[in-house]
């Protein structure tokens, strides 16, 4: 026996009451003067024994009903091996469905998610009457639909019936520690945990920690101990292809130029598969196809994928695979916006007397990189001028400013790219012999925090030949410079630096917002609070680990610094044949600063820093899938100063469309699922095994009957309602006896 | 006598301390005369003693004119004295009396019973004498039948206060052996005290000659006993205080006190005593006149 409200049983002091109620009662009487005492007296004597046992039965009545009453609020029960006659005892239980985008697996004629709903709804049915349930939908984060168990177990049905599937990765760790923390604050002699899951093995990662846990909620006593059951859904899907992930090769996305995508497929099948159609569509419309002759198990084959883009504005480009069990993965979306021309200008710090000796004679031809005829349609147009002209000119005619080796910037100039930059453009700094850092690291520096990070000492000799640095070989993190992660694409290494600058990164400013790290495999990115999202960063380092290239937002610009010359004066990059891309990625990443964050993960949050015209505008949001009339309304918050649209319901994968009425905007982003979850192995059979010592696992068949398996499981039962019973009796009894005794005899 | 000339006679020291109860008797016995002039009391005083031989100076009015027609002899018919019938009022004045629920107490009851009953003799000449007992004799009047009789009576009843307890037997046993002529005792009582003694003394007075008329007095709520809740009573008597709930006993009270009653009403029948149940609540008036009128009716027969 045990109480789960033992607190409660000090209620049973409440006895006293009436015995304090009869005391106070004997000296609260009324005084009568009375003649005819011989009667009174005669009477009571004939009566007084009757009376006394009539008092002690009431009294004694009364003091029991507030004793049982204490012990029924108290909720006294117990575990027994057989039902009890008061039927079962109420349950707290908690279903975790599944939700992770591997759920949506077919079988041909329903997902696993739909098999995951009518086992959750016989969950909610077998629940004893009284029970509350609590609904947690779990993927790689723990869904509380329903927070605390409700005792509208319609309400948890309708929950269950209604659960979304979502595109997200799967972890079960968090939905379990998540429902055993609710179920720890509740009173109830029986806790349950329904954990209804397709046993993908990505979602066990943490099986250890699991195991752990649940091992020690079932081996609790009393009302802390918590029975697990596990609902295995799963139909051995063997072979699945998925569309892992999709990069715009070039960092630009100009108007009617070809662009490359790389589409990588990954067989996470067990058997080899062939002739694999891998088709590219632009907003909806055939663009491209290739065929992948065969992948074997457990490989990816990246595919080349080629278009052009027609209009200006924002474009769905979508990688797509024939369709398989496995739907959710079968193709990938990402959003691009095609960019009519890009205005670069170059400021030459040393011009030289013909143009090869100019500082940005390379610089030129690498932004240019067409025949001279040809420059004229090519969409990065370019302007040289040197510092003495940089008083005359609108930064805002460019999208893009270059200093290359400009000696000092005066005050004015100095504000000019800081509010141009803040507006939205590009600063690229390229040192050299004549730069003074000094003048750099108070004037964008210190005073304007413009700079990612200082300018220390120049090291290494121009001169000397022998003595160099290279590159970083590999890791490479930046989105910049992930291409060269794949040999294939070429190599930055062989690249000798002979004297640069020393970087030093600057810490973050305290009124950055948000921040942003990168997933080199997919080129998605993705948001994370913890990191702020404009900190600077290192691009590319050298072989010493020093920084060769550093980059930091500034309110919707950005800022690149590289720590050597543009020309050949202290390297040799300008001649390598990885300069090109690098720039082109640099100017891309410069250029669509603003549109950063427009791939992300599923579940992470898309976050867009908008201009002051937008502050407090309401934005709307349509999912992909969604129906028309489910629409998200959202407003433009200011966070730390800058107006910013953020939106964190991604659960599903495709193309998110935003709409800002005034002034009318529409941005489109995308949502990629985790490739992760595209691996349908499932947790080995001795693992399911280990499992059962510590949960009561069940695998899915069109028989189950979870009613009958989960009865079986659930013994015990509380004894308040016939305590209540029994008070309810006493009253009746007390409030009979009390009349009958007081009768007028 | 009429009201207004009884009024007028009324001393008005005597008046005003027993203002309400003379006002009573008054009100009581008016209304009593206006619809039944003849009193019942009118038959007690005809009670012939004896013949003696007329002397000059007798009045007229007395000469036996029967004798003188059959024998030729002049007789005077002798009255037993100036008047012939002696009430002797006995008011029980012991702390009990004191109780009343309805404003007044049964004592006050008494008192106005006894005015009225002293009123009504006197108002006929006959002589009154009043005993106000607990548990020896308190206040005494001589008999009397003059008219200052019913001042005295007034001021008497209207002075006393109860202090002690009863003891009625006692008191009848003392009234037996005083009363040396027959006469009527009027007792004037709750009669709450041991009932063979009390029955002893009533047969004692019987016994004496006189003739006994029993006012049991009780009050209201001592004849019904509707009391509610956690009591304590409180006794008038030497009865220690008794905590109870009434209503719960109510029953066996009852019973008891029907006992009570019917044991000295059984008494009173076989000593061929009028026993006048009276509850305090009803009008004196009508308690009278029932009375009268019953006395009426048997003593006509």
């Amino acid at each position: 026996m045990s109480f789960l409200n033992p607190f409660m049983l000090f209620g049973a002091g409440a006895i006293a009451v009436p015995i304090v109620i009869h005391l106070l009662n004997r000296r609260r009487f009324q005084r009568v003067v009375w003649a005819a005492m011989r009667f009174v007296k005669v009477s009571t004597e004939k009566n007084q024994r009757r009376m006394l046992v009539e008092d002690m039965i009431l009294l004694a009545i009364r003091c029991l009903m507030l004793a049982l009453l204490a012990l029924a609020v108290a909720r006294p029960a117990m575990r027994s091996s057989s039902h009890d006659v008061f039927g079962q005892s109420k349950v707290s239980a908690v279903i975790i469905l599944d939700n992770s985008a591997s759920m949506g697996v077919s079988d041909g004629v329903q997902t696993r998610f739909d098999k995951a709903r009518k086992v959750a709804e016989q969950a909610v049915d077998a629940l004893p009457s009284g029970s509350a349930a609590a609904v947690i939908l779990a993927s790689d984060i723990a869904k509380e639909v329903i927070k605390e168990p409700t005792h509208d177990l319609n309400l948890a049905r309708k929950t269950v019936r209604e659960a979304p599937l979502s595109d997200r990765a799967t972890d079960l760790f968090p939905s379990i520690e998540k429902a055993l923390e609710t179920l720890k604050n509740r009173s109830a002699i029986r806790k349950e945990i329904y954990l209804i899951t397709d046993g993908q093995l990505a979602g066990w990662r943490q099986l250890g920690d699991i195991q752990k846990t649940l091992k020690k909620a079932k081996d609790q006593t009393g009302e802390q101990q918590v029975a697990t059951h596990l609902v295995l859904i799963s139909d051995a899907e063997e072979r699945n292809l998925g569309v892992s992930g999709l990069v715009l090769s070039s960092g630009l996305a100009p108007l009617n130029r070809p662009l490359r995508f790389e589409a990588q497929v990954a067989n996470y099948g067990k058997q080899e598969v062939k002739d694999i159609k891998v088709s590219l569509l632009v907003d909806g419309t055939s663009a491209d196809e290739v065929v992948i002759p065969s992948i074997p198990p457990g490989g990816t084959r990246s595919v080349p994928l080629n278009t052009k883009l027609r209009t200006e504005g924002w474009h769905n480009v979508t990688a797509r695979i024939p369709a398989d069990r496995f739907p959710s993965d079968d193709s990938r979306t990402l959003a691009v916006r095609a960019i009519r021309e890009i205005r670069v200008l170059m400021v030459d710090g040393e011009p030289g007397n013909e143009p090869r000796e100019a500082e940005t004679f390379f610089l030129g031809h690498a932004l240019v990189p067409v025949p001279a005829e040809e420059a004229e349609k090519y969409y990065v147009k370019t302007s040289t001028i040197t510092p003495a002209d940089l008083g005359g000119t609108r930064f805002d005619d460019f999208d893009t400013v270059v200093l290359a080796n400009v000696a000092d910037l005066s005050n004015d100039t100095a504000n000019g790219l800081e509010s141009f930059v803040k507006r939205g453009g590009g600063l690229l700094i390229f040192p050299g012999a004549k730069l003074n850092a000094a003048s750099y690291n108070s004037q964008l520096g210190s005073a304007r925090k413009m700079l990612p990070a200082t300018f220390g000492e120049p090291r290494g000799d121009a001169g000397q030949e022998e003595k160099f640095l290279t590159f970083q070989t590999k890791g490479y993190d930046h989105p910049i410079v992930a291409l060269w992660n794949d040999a294939s694409a070429g190599t930055l290494a062989s690249t000798r630096t002979f004297r640069s600058f020393e970087l030093n990164l600057l810490p973050a400013a305290p009124d950055d917002l948000g921040g942003k790290s990168s997933n080199p495999t997919t080129g998605v990115t993705q948001t994370n609070k913890a990191v702020s999202f404009a900190a600077p960063k290192a691009i590319l380092r050298y072989s010493d680990g020093s920084i060769a290239m550093a980059e930091r937002a500034l309110g919707l610009g950005r800022v690149v610094m590289f720590a050597s010359t543009a020309d050949t004066a202290w390297n040799d990059l300008a001649v390598r044949p990885a300069f090109v891309p690098l720039l082109h990625r640099t100017l891309g990443t410069l250029i669509q600063r603003h549109d950063e964050g427009a791939n992300v993960r599923v579940g992470a949050q898309f976050a867009r820093r908008l201009t002051a015209d937008f502050l407090h505008k309401d934005a709307i949001v349509m999912a992909p899938g969604a129906a028309a009339n489910t629409r998200d309304l959202h407003r433009v918050e200011l966070v730390n100063g800058t107006p910013v649209l953020s939106y964190d319901a991604t659960d599903k994968a495709g193309i998110y469309e935003v709409s800002i009425a005034d002034p009318p905007t529409v941005i489109k982003f995308a949502v990629q699922p985790d490739p992760s979850e595209s691996n349908l192995s499932e947790l080995p059979v001795d693992e399911v095994t280990a499992l059962g010592q510590v949960a009561a696992v069940q695998r899915w068949n069109p028989t189950l009957n979870l009613r009958e398996w989960v009865e079986k499981a659930r013994v015990g039962a509380e004894y308040w309602l016939p305590i209540l019973i029994l008070v309810l009796a006493l009253a009746a009894l007390e409030t009979f006896l009390a009349q009958y005794f007081s009768r007028a005899k | 006598m009429d009201a207004a000339t009884l009024a007028t006679l009324l001393d008005p020291v005597a008046i005003s301390r027993a203002e309400s109860l003379g006002m009573h008797a008054r009100y009581l016995v008016e209304g009593y005369m206006a619809g039944e002039h003849k009193s019942p009391y009118h038959g007690f005083a005809i009670e012939f003693a004896q013949h003696r031989e007329y002397a000059p100076g007798d009045d007229l009015r007395y000469l036996d004119w029967k004798v003188l027609g059959r024998t030729d002899r002049y007789y005077i018919k002798q009255f037993e004295q100036e008047t012939n019938f002696v009430a002797h009022i006995l008011l029980d004045g012991s702390e009990s009396m004191k109780y009343g629920s309805a404003g007044y107490t049964k004592l006050a009851y008494g008192k106005m019973l006894a005015a009225c009953l002293s009123y009504l003799i006197l108002h006929q000449r006959d002589a009154v004498a009043l005993d106000i007992f607990d548990n020896e004799t308190r206040e005494y009047l001589p008999r009397s039948n003059s008219h200052a009789m019913i001042h005295k009576v007034l001021s008497k009843l209207a002075a006393f206060e109860p202090t002690r307890q009863t003891n009625i037997g006692a008191i009848l046993h003392d009234m037996a052996r005083q009363i040396r002529r027959r006469g009527i005792a009027i007792i004037i009582s709750d009669l709450f005290d041991d009932e063979e003694k009390i029955m002893e003394g009533i047969q004692h007075l019987r016994f004496g000659g006189s003739e006994v008329v029993v006012f049991h007095l009780l009050d209201p709520a001592e004849l019904e006993f509707k009391f509610n809740g956690l009591i304590e009573f409180v006794g008038l008597e030497a009865i220690p205080n008794i905590l109870t709930r009434p209503q719960e006993i109510r029953a066996s009270y009852l019973a008891e006190l029907e006992r009570f009653r019917s044991t000295i009403r059984s008494g009173c029948e076989k000593n061929h005593v009028h026993f006048v149940p009276v509850n305090t609540a009803q009008p004196l008036h009508e308690v009278l006149s029932g009375y009268l009128a019953f006395r009426l009716k048997t003593s006509v027969k």
